[in-house]
């Protein structure tokens, strides 16, 4: 079979897009209460640091604006995630009623097809609470502003997000061995949330497990590394990009290793 | 033999949970992983003060106080409000409505046997492992029995209001947003994520009158103090059940109001 370019699945993309998006808008209730408990959730983290920071000068030497920074970062390194591959949520549900087996029978790449069929709108408001934040704590921490840090920005942030979406792919994959896979996604769920902590908390045994086996470390720590502290940035940091692109190939391998094993359920 | 359809619907309960093995034993390794993060967060948070005791919290006191609430969230977070929810929507809700007993007592005694079994395999291990690290920082004495007492009431708080936001489900058609914002605010007002002691004093006083505070912070406060005078111990209590009670009220209220309108699509 002749491999499909990049604009063959671009053109494709934005046509179930439109489905999907016109499908939510039947819902619109649901869609405007969603985009608000999202927000909430990121206010709520917001204002936890706040009543934190009231009563504890810092957390490991880094202070309020620095942690407000690795917030905003996490937040919006999390939304391509939240956006794009929203659907892996779903998954567990797909294998375990059969309706999976529909996606093998496509001429077109099978996890790009699973992935495209669900676009999470409620992402955005998170991307615009995430960058709001962002950019308060820039100005709060007054870093300056150049070409070259703009665009180390966006490379460490997309950085950030191939993290979070491998994890969330081999977790959501689990589930052809396993059948309740939510609880292995609620699992790494509640463990994104302590990205927006800086690794040195840990002893080193757990530092070595946020960095190379649940590589939360990567979601903020190392990334922001490079903006907040220039002078001392471990080599970890530089190679990052390296580290997201080889943890999504392998997350996108085992996924795909266990669609091609699923046998449907034979109805 | 009244109390017979209880028991059954607890049993029920307890084997249905018994089944998933599997999601079980991740549950109970993701919670020891989140008790040791915690652990080391709080460590890094005290560190940067000189002093012991902050708001009178020591170190220990803070610790005991997060990783219990966080055992008894995982009993108390029953995704009540999704079963409401996803019944709603499939029209299941019909076949419940038709059962010789009211809706929502039905359902709790549903729950009921997960109540039991989460106490025992989740809650227990982690209160017995948190008082022998922390060498016994836990006093075992008559508070023992307050918190208990305290537990229950906060068990039927909580129902009450995943209840009340159920019915919301009636009308919303949204789930998942009023769910996310029910846990938001839950977990932040009523001391979960960080003890109510260190709350700013206006924020404080106003969270202490609110009923969410009556479901981690009554139990934990009264847990955490070895000897407490009477008087604490009634205004804490009387002030649950009076919550616990307002809040069957309303709940069962709006229910039944809510319930004159309820359009079912097939089922």
């Amino acid at each position: 079979m002749k491999q499909k370019g990049f604009g063959f699945y671009f053109r494709i993309y934005l046509k179930i897009l439109a489905q999907d998006l016109k499908s939510k808008m039947s819902y619109r209730a649901d869609f405007i209460i969603s985009t608000i408990g999202m927000i909430c959730t990121n206010i709520a983290g917001f204002i936890s640091f706040w009543i934190l920071f009231r009563r504890f000068p810092s957390i490991n030497g880094w202070g309020y604006y620095e942690i407000l920074f690795l917030y905003g970062f996490s937040l919006v390194s999390l939304t391509p995630v939240q956006c794009f591959f929203d659907n892996n949520w779903s998954l567990r549900q797909y294998v375990y009623s059969g309706d999976f087996i529909k996606y093998c029978f496509r001429p077109i790449n099978l996890f790009f097809y699973f992935q495209s069929e669900v676009f999470d709108v409620k992402g955005l408001g998170q991307l615009a609470f995430g960058l709001g934040t962002l950019i308060f704590a820039w100005v709060k921490l007054g870093l300056g502003c150049s070409v070259l840090m703009i665009l180390k920005m966006i490379v460490f942030l997309l950085t950030a997000s191939l993290i979070m979406i491998s994890l969330q792919n081999a977790a959501a994959a689990t589930c052809f061995w396993i059948q309740n896979s939510f609880y292995v996604m609620d699992f790494v769920n509640r463990f994104r949330d302590y990205a927006k902590y800086p690794v040195t908390i840990f002893n080193k045994g757990f530092r070595f497990i946020f960095t190379f086996i649940m590589p939360i470390a990567f979601i903020a720590y190392y990334p922001s590394l490079v903006i907040l502290r220039p002078d001392a940035v471990p080599l970890l940091s530089w190679i990052s990009p390296l580290i997201g692109i080889l943890f999504f190939f392998l997350s996108y391998k085992f996924w795909m290793f266990g669609a091609l094993k699923y046998s449907g359920t034979g109805s | 033999m009244k109390l017979k359809k209880y028991v059954t619907l607890t049993r029920a309960g307890i084997i249905e949970s018994l089944q998933f093995r599997m999601s079980f034993l991740i549950m109970v390794i993701g919670n020891l992983l989140y008790l040791t993060v915690t652990y080391f967060l709080w460590k890094a948070i005290y560190a940067s003060v000189d002093t012991d005791v902050v708001n009178g919290m020591t170190f220990t006191d803070t610790l005991i106080y997060l990783v219990l609430a966080t055992a008894l969230n995982g009993f108390l977070e029953m995704y009540l409000v999704w079963d409401i929810g996803r019944s709603i929507q499939s029209g299941k809700i019909v076949l419940d409505l038709l059962k010789p007993m009211p809706y929502r007592r039905y359902l709790f005694w549903s729950y009921s046997g997960s109540f039991a079994t989460q106490f025992l395999f989740t809650f227990l291990p982690t209160f017995i492992i948190v008082s022998v690290v922390t060498h016994g920082a836990i006093p075992l004495g008559i508070n023992l029995l307050w918190f208990v007492l305290s537990v229950v009431l906060a068990i039927v708080i909580n129902y009450s209001i995943d209840f009340i936001i159920g019915t919301v489900c009636l009308y919303t058609e949204s789930i998942w947003g009023i769910n996310i914002m029910k846990q938001v605010v839950i977990l932040l007002l009523s001391g979960a994520t960080i003890p109510l002691a260190f709350f700013p004093d206006g924020l404080r006083t106003v969270v202490s009158y609110l009923p969410f505070q009556a479901i981690y912070n009554a139990p934990l406060s009264l847990l955490l103090h070895a000897d407490p005078d009477m008087q604490t111990v009634c205004t804490t209590l009387g002030l649950q059940a009076f919550w616990a009670f307002a809040l069957t009220l309303i709940s069962t209220a709006f229910w039944n109001r809510s319930l004159r309108q309820i359009t079912v699509n097939g089922g």
